[in-house]
């Protein structure tokens, strides 16, 4: 397993609204479907009580870690499957996905140095810039992404 | 997303509509590419671009280093909040040449 957090304990305050937030898509790995996703995150953010910079913020981050597991996991195929799981928590707004690709190479995960004309690799850095919580693993079923933004932070307005 | 390109003498302004991702970006670096060869400034117009994720911010870079390679000039201009936003996490805005308008990106 390959976690990065940033984000202190402390920090947390709860504001998820009153019962509990959950949305499951699954989808095929077609880049066509990438707008169709924005919209629900950046409405999952909304509703999640995100003001309206982090939401663009929270929608940046995962439409990335989604082309990734098109590129890297799946290759660019566009027959793949991409379970993603939208979840308001107590503290934080948490994305699940879940493919059957091929392993990721965790220092993919990890990000890289930006380097500022470099071609590749801004996804992944813009992935950890905004988001509280990336955390990778091989389950059996394929590999398993788990990004969290905490309601407390602001990191997204770096 | 949608492109069309205008030609003036010195200068090639392609307009671009709609959002930048990993579906739409290999078309936006092919057409922006081909457009740099047609003058020694190209100037992007990003006023209709609401989404630009790290392909499309890829793609600008290559036809960046393609202008510099070339003795080029790459202005970009209209960037919303969201794209400039985009731009500052990726630490670009004080790569590219990056104007308000498009007067001020034909004056620069």
């Amino acid at each position: 397993m390959n976690c990065d957090k940033a984000r202190d304990s402390d920090q947390s305050q709860a504001s998820a609204p009153d019962g509990p937030l959950r949305l499951q898509v699954r989808m095929a790995s077609n880049p066509h479907l990438l707008s169709v996703v924005r919209n629900i995150v950046s409405e999952m953010a909304a509703v999640s009580g995100f003001d309206e910079d982090q939401c663009g913020c929270i929608t940046l981050a995962v439409d990335e870690a989604l082309s990734n597991v098109m590129r890297h996991a799946y290759k660019n195929r566009r027959d793949g499957e991409i379970e993603i799981t939208f979840e308001a928590q107590a503290d934080c707004l948490e994305f699940v996905f879940i493919d059957r690709g091929e392993p990721i190479n965790p220092s993919r995960v990890c990000g890289q140095p930006l380097d500022e004309v470099a071609l590749g690799g801004r996804g992944t850095h813009l992935i950890k810039q905004i988001m509280d919580e990336v955390c990778y693993e091989r389950v059996p079923e394929g590999n398993r992404l788990r990004l969290k933004k905490y309601f407390s932070t602001s990191k997204s307005k770096a | 997303m949608k492109t069309a390109t205008r030609v003036q003498p010195g200068t090639t302004i392609v307009d671009v509509t709609g959002d930048i991702d990993m579906g739409s970006s290999p078309g936006l670096r092919k057409t922006l590419l081909e457009s740099l060869k047609m003058a020694p400034r190209l100037i992007v117009n990003l006023r209709e671009v609401r989404y630009v994720d790290s392909s499309g911010i890829a793609s600008l870079v290559e036809v960046l280093k393609e202008a510099r390679n070339t003795e080029k000039r790459l202005v970009l201009f209209g960037l919303n909040k969201t794209v400039h936003q985009v731009m500052q996490l990726t630490r670009l805005l004080k790569v590219f040449e990056i104007r308000e308008t498009e007067k001020e990106a034909l004056e620069a």
